[in-house]
């Protein structure tokens, strides 16, 4: 006790924790020596990124205070968006930036961490419950998927899912409700398991405007604590290299052809599942041209605040999705990172998933 | 966040960003200067820069629990950015937006 005691303002504890957390640990606590933050060790916290040097920064006491001192890294070191010079107050709530990875200093008491970790560990087996629930990437056949989902708190509202419907049908779906967290993850992980059963009562799950207008009725807001979500929903014909889609709500997913020299948006309005019981839904069709990528995406991916204090709109992703891809890293990768690296410090406001399928 | 009484209509002034942080600030106090009214009401959204999902649900939540009551709720004055948000939900279809202060009040005291 008297160690903590050492260690803390009053009976509280510094911590440094990571955001975009997704496994490994979480938080770190800052004792009587600090804290070197580094790429290998010896540093006490290790970050695998390319952008981190070896030794990068201390984190430090001063008296009931922390402090941080850059050590020369290449990249530098950053309290709250700023490059730091020499040592600078790291103040509760603000946010230490370092190559890709954020933490935010928090104070806790030894009580508060141990009932945070015991939350740690159910929430990430709950995301790890969600994950299995998606498909796996599929990098061989006429049809390849890869997909990136990565939530701002530790449980998002998204989902999303793809597979065969039959020989030559292929079907995408995404689902963005409204918040994140238990709740949002619960209503995205119901709808998601029964598109991915296909049990969806008299309903052709060809039709897309179909499926949106029965999980409109089965998911009404004031039958699902008031929430709401949004979906886009397609199916690709390999015979007749059309795709029928439908938005509830949601903005439009994106074709590139081959020479990538522009987008065709594939999106239709149609009102977000679970406000307007008895809504009809419309859908339409696109050609899809030989050797076209698709880009499907919840609005976490293009809704942030840029370096510079911009408000993103989705024809700043559509900009993104036209930059010249990158050998040998996949297209979800290059994405994130764009937006990661365009995005001002810290979390994400919303979750990130996007899904992108090559068509032959 | 401003409320005022337009003869027999609550009048609401959003700012800012609507986002998750912020709409878990304003939502409590939103709702309870709107709904226990029980008169219609108008929402200025011309000084509003972003709204997000959870600022939209507040909307409707307002809208429904309005209607309840037999009373109606109008957005005015959305931006660019915040009107291809609301465009892109198609929650017009649930509740009127329009550019001025003038129609919304119009159309909620029809």
């Amino acid at each position: 006790m008297a160690r903590d005691l050492d260690l803390v303002r009053g009976d509280r504890l510094h911590c440094l924790e990571l955001i975009d957390w997704v496994d490994g640990a979480r938080r770190h606590i800052v004792g009587p020596l600090g804290l070197k933050i580094g790429r290998t060790p010896p540093a006490d916290v290790v970050l695998a990124d390319s952008e981190v040097s070896r030794s990068h920064c201390l984190v430090a006491l001063d008296g009931d205070d922390l402090v941080v001192s850059d050590l020369g890294s290449t990249n530098g070191t950053y309290v709250d968006g700023v490059r730091i010079e020499g040592m600078v107050p790291l103040p509760i709530g603000s946010i230490l930036q370092i190559g890709k990875r954020s933490f935010q200093h928090e104070c806790r008491t030894r009580a508060e961490v141990t009932e945070s970790d015991e939350l740690d560990r159910e929430l990430q087996k709950a995301s790890a419950y969600i994950h299995a629930l998606l498909p796996p990437p599929s990098h061989d056949g006429p049809i390849r998927c890869d997909w990136i989902l990565v939530p701002c708190a530790r449980l998002g509202g998204d989902a999303f899912g793809y597979g065969h419907l039959g020989d030559d049908l292929f079907v995408t779906y995404l689902i963005d409700v409204a918040g994140h967290g238990v709740g949002a993850a619960m209503l995205a992980v119901a709808v998601m398991s029964q598109l991915r059963q296909r049990t969806l009562p008299d309903t052709d799950m060809r039709s897309p405007a179909a499926v949106l207008a029965t999980i409109n009725r089965l998911y009404q807001m004031e039958e699902q604590a008031d929430l709401y979500f949004t979906m886009w929903y397609g199916v690709y014909d390999a015979r007749s290299r059309q795709l029928r889609y439908a938005a509830a709500g949601h903005h439009a997913t994106f074709l590139v052809p081959p020479d990538r020299s522009r987008t065709i948006a594939a999106g239709n309005r149609n009102v977000i599942i679970g406000a307007m019981p008895g809504a009809t839904f419309q859908e339409e069709t696109v050609d899809v041209p030989t050797g076209s990528s698709m880009y499907v995406f919840s609005d976490g991916v293009f809704e942030i605040i840029d370096k510079g204090g911009r408000q993103w709109s989705i024809a700043d992703f559509e900009r993104l999705i036209l930059e010249p891809q990158i050998d040998g890293m996949d297209e979800t990768q290059r994405l994130f990172h764009s937006v990661r690296d365009a995005a001002a410090p810290g979390p994400l406001d919303d979750d990130f998933s996007l899904v992108v399928a090559q068509f032959d | 966040m401003q409320f005022t009484d337009v003869g027999g209509v609550t009048k609401a002034v959003l700012g800012g960003r609507l986002d998750s942080l912020s709409v878990g600030e304003v939502e409590t106090r939103f709702i309870a200067n709107i709904v226990p009214k029980e008169q219609p009401a108008v929402i200025d959204l011309s000084q509003v820069s972003f709204i997000a999902s959870l600022g939209i649900r507040m909307l409707l939540g307002t809208a429904r629990a309005l209607g309840r009551h037999g009373s109606k709720l109008a957005l005015f004055g959305a931006t660019g950015p915040v009107m291809e948000i609301i465009e892109t939900t198609a929650i017009t279809d649930i509740i009127p937006v329009v550019s001025s202060e003038a129609e919304a009040l119009a159309l909620v005291t029809a």
